[in-house]
């Protein structure tokens, strides 16, 4: 297990998937904004909790590269490839499991049952995120793979 | 032909609402639910008689011979609706429902509840359950479960039960005996990709009936002196109902093709979200003290706007979305035989200038009640000034989203003032560039400079529809509200007057511009808004006593249980359009406040 090139690369591949997203919401393709949705979880204000949320992504990326690290470790090889065969179930796995498991814990984050006395501000992602905009589900796909890209090649290259 | 040739089964104003914040249904006198989209506003419709004809289905809960309808009403406070029906075995009462606040508990989000009670003695009513989903009308697999019938399509499923247990054939009439010891409960519960949640019918029934205890809460601390504080209060409930809680969207209606003319062309579908209502509903609600509903209405916007900013668009689906393209349902037959019945709303697509002034005067409001904007809403907010003050020039299709050629609106052109002008009240207490004030300033001192010389005709004294034209426009009462014109100015007098005397439709009534000068066949109805907005500014203009009567009249008009539609016919005071309308109810609440200011000033 490559302990040092985990922390570091770990770190290097969550900054490539929150740049990613961060450039498609910009570019006007999807408003999902990982950063702002997990800081929410702290505060109302969106400006600091994009902040927050930001330290909470490097920190949840880095706990899911700990896991790409370990299935490096027992496959023997990091590759470009392998990376992002597990960055294409990573996305899957978060478009279909992790986005909609928010609504059931995030205090901010109406559910699609939210009624009368919901005070929540934050809607919530729909299938596959679609609430976000319909190419969601493309862009966060793509961002997990490049996330996964991105730790093969710089944990094979050690 | 005339409109009397298309005379409709059921006037529009007789259908009321019921809702849980997520879709709706219209339920007409004679106990039949007409329409129900589901699993929100602009779903499908399992219920779609009101359009569709009677092959796109209803679900009818009524009695079996009736005398008459003796009362309805929604029970006060709530929106819980009470039907009486004069039968000849006694008084036959129909109580219904969908149940809000599902939270927390093992309910479907969709849940319609009706309980038949008969006190005098026994009376016979009839069920008449026959759900067909879509465009298509496609009839549901049938199954019977137990004491439940399931009607499943691919991805829907709906389940009735009632109590007394009725074994119920889709499309087929049962009767039923309704006696004071026995009343007969239905619950219908509604599952779109997820499993169906059976419910009791008993157990629903206590549900809905915490659900008017939370209604009852929440109208509780509206100010009990506003005038007229009923219709205020039925107003803000249906406003209420009309938001989706999942996102705080406000749907500016939830039906799709009531006519504006009766067997016409103007028929369009309504249920989406134009940012424009949400800043008005922002006002109305933040005017009562319903501070978190204005903050959810802001926070639809900021969250709905995001990938087209600055750009501010005319219309959004209930997630922000752009709506899908247009279309006409070519085999539904309309309501009163009014073709076409369309699908989405082509207006999305227009340039309107006005839009950036009602949202930016919306968040100078909330400025002004003490709510500091965050840094991320003043960015975005002074993002649409940026906007207006590079395109204030260019002609838009104005608040009337009219769909022939684009105009210089004067309407327009104040409301792009108005955005300027709150934007710079807004920058004094955030954080803002000077460069970009300066710019925002020379443009507001452009357009004052451009409405009085293009906009006003000096010879009528009244500010006109657009540059260069003959004719007014009603849009132009909010003129005493933006501080554009001295309290107390000829030029607002003139305006109201002028007004007043070239779109008068019998009063107290209003065509929102000439009749027939928008290209489209037919001549529309008049314009509820505006009649609420004469009250506004004639109580913004000091002539309170006019204001107070004109508000008087116009509440006589409502529907029976005190809902509007867009607009009404001003021969035969029958609603038209999309119905119950949020604009008006917006509009009703606004001019209430502004005779209660007008009062306590």
């Amino acid at each position: 297990m490559d302990w040092a090139g985990w922390a570091l690369f770990g770190l290097l591949a969550t900054t490539v998937l929150t740049a990613l997203m961060i450039s498609a919401q910009l570019g006007g393709l999807s408003r999902l904004d990982l950063p702002l949705i997990l800081g929410t979880v702290v505060t109302r204000d969106p400006d600091q909790a994009r902040a927050a949320g930001f330290v909470i992504h490097l920190i949840v990326g880095q706990l899911f590269a700990l896991g790409y690290a370990a299935c490096f470790a027992l496959l023997g090889e990091a590759t470009w490839w392998l990376g992002g065969l597990l960055g294409a179930l990573h996305g899957a796995v978060a478009l279909t499991v992790l986005i909609p498991l928010l609504v059931g814990i995030h205090p901010r984050m109406a559910s699609s049952r939210a009624g009368l006395e919901s005070t929540a501000v934050l809607e919530p992602p729909g299938l596959l995120g679609l609430n976000y905009g319909a190419q969601t589900p493309l862009i966060t796909f793509t961002a997990h793979v490049a996330y996964g890209i991105a730790l093969g090649l710089l944990l094979g290259v050690r | 032909m005339s409109p009397d040739d298309h005379l409709p089964r059921i006037p529009i104003e007789d259908y009321a609402l019921l809702g849980d914040t997520r879709s709706a249904a219209l339920v007409d006198p004679h106990g039949s639910v007409d329409w129900l989209c589901v699993p929100r506003f602009d779903g499908r419709p399992v219920f779609g008689r009101l359009v569709g004809g009677p092959t796109a289905g209803s679900f009818g809960l009524g009695p079996a011979r009736p005398i008459g309808l003796a009362s309805r009403r929604y029970r006060p406070e709530t929106v819980t609706l009470e039907t009486t029906w004069n039968t000849e075995g006694g008084r036959l009462t129909l109580t219904e429902g969908m149940v809000g606040e599902v939270s927390g508990r093992l309910l479907p989000s969709t849940m319609l509840v009706r309980r038949l009670t008969a006190e005098d003695g026994p009376v016979e009513a009839v069920i008449t359950f026959d759900p067909r989903l879509g465009e298509e009308r496609q009839h549901p697999r049938i199954e019977h479960r137990d004491r439940v019938l399931v009607c499943c399509w691919p991805t829907t499923a709906i389940a009735l039960r009632t109590t007394p247990a009725l074994q119920v054939q889709p499309g087929q009439s049962h009767t039923v005996t309704v006696s004071p010891d026995r009343p007969f409960t239905s619950v219908l519960t509604v599952a779109d990709r997820e499993p169906l949640t059976y419910v009791d019918p008993d157990a629903a029934w206590d549900v809905l009936q915490r659900d008017e205890l939370r209604w009852r809460a929440w109208c509780r601390d509206i100010d009990r002196t506003i005038p007229q504080r009923d219709a205020v209060v039925r107003s803000l409930l249906t406003l209420r109902l009309l938001t989706y809680s999942p996102s705080g969207a406000p749907v500016a209606a939830p039906t799709t093709s009531l006519p504006e003319v009766l067997g016409g062309t103007r028929n369009w579908d309504y249920r989406y979200a134009w940012p424009r209502d949400a800043s008005i509903g922002i006002a109305a609600f933040l005017g009562v003290g319903k501070e978190d509903e204005a903050r959810a209405f802001l926070s639809w916007l900021l969250s709905a706007t995001r990938l087209d900013r600055p750009r501010l668009p005319v219309l959004l689906t209930l997630h922000g979305k752009h709506p899908a393209p247009e279309r006409e349902l070519n085999s539904w037959p309309g309501y009163a035989d009014s073709v076409p019945v369309r699908q989405g709303n082509g207006a999305a697509d227009q340039h309107q200038l006005d839009g950036y002034g009602w949202v930016l005067d919306a968040a100078w409001l909330l400025t002004r009640a003490g709510h500091r904007l965050y840094a991320e809403t003043w960015r975005t907010m002074a993002g649409f000034a940026d906007t207006v003050a590079a395109r204030w020039r260019q002609p838009d299709a104005g608040i009337w989203e009219v769909r022939s050629d684009t105009t210089h609106h004067v309407h327009s052109k104040l409301m792009a003032w108005l955005a300027l002008d709150r934007a710079l009240s807004i920058a004094e207490h955030h954080r803002t560039a000077a460069r970009r004030t300066r710019r925002w300033t020379a443009a507001r001192a452009q357009l004052r400079e451009e409405i009085t010389s293009c906009g006003f005709d000096a010879e009528r004294g009244t500010y006109m529809r657009s540059y260069g034209a003959s004719d007014v426009d009603a849009a132009l009462l909010i003129l005493p509200q933006l501080g554009f014109e001295a309290h107390g100015s000829p030029r607002v007098e003139g305006t109201i007057d002028a007004i007043v005397h070239d779109l008068d439709a019998g009063s107290p009534l209003l065509y929102r511009y000439p009749p027939g000068h928008d290209g489209l066949p037919g001549r529309e109805g008049a314009f509820l808004p505006c009649s609420f907005w004469l009250v506004q500014a004639l109580a913004g203009s000091g002539r309170t006593a006019e204001a107070r009567s004109l508000f008087g009249e116009l509440i006589a008009l409502a529907g029976p249980v005190g809902l509007y539609a867009e607009e009404m016919d001003p021969l035969t005071h029958h609603h038209l359009g999309n119905y119950p309308q949020a604009l008006t109810h917006a509009a009703l609440v606004q001019a209430a406040l502004a005779l209660r200011d007008a009062d306590d000033s």
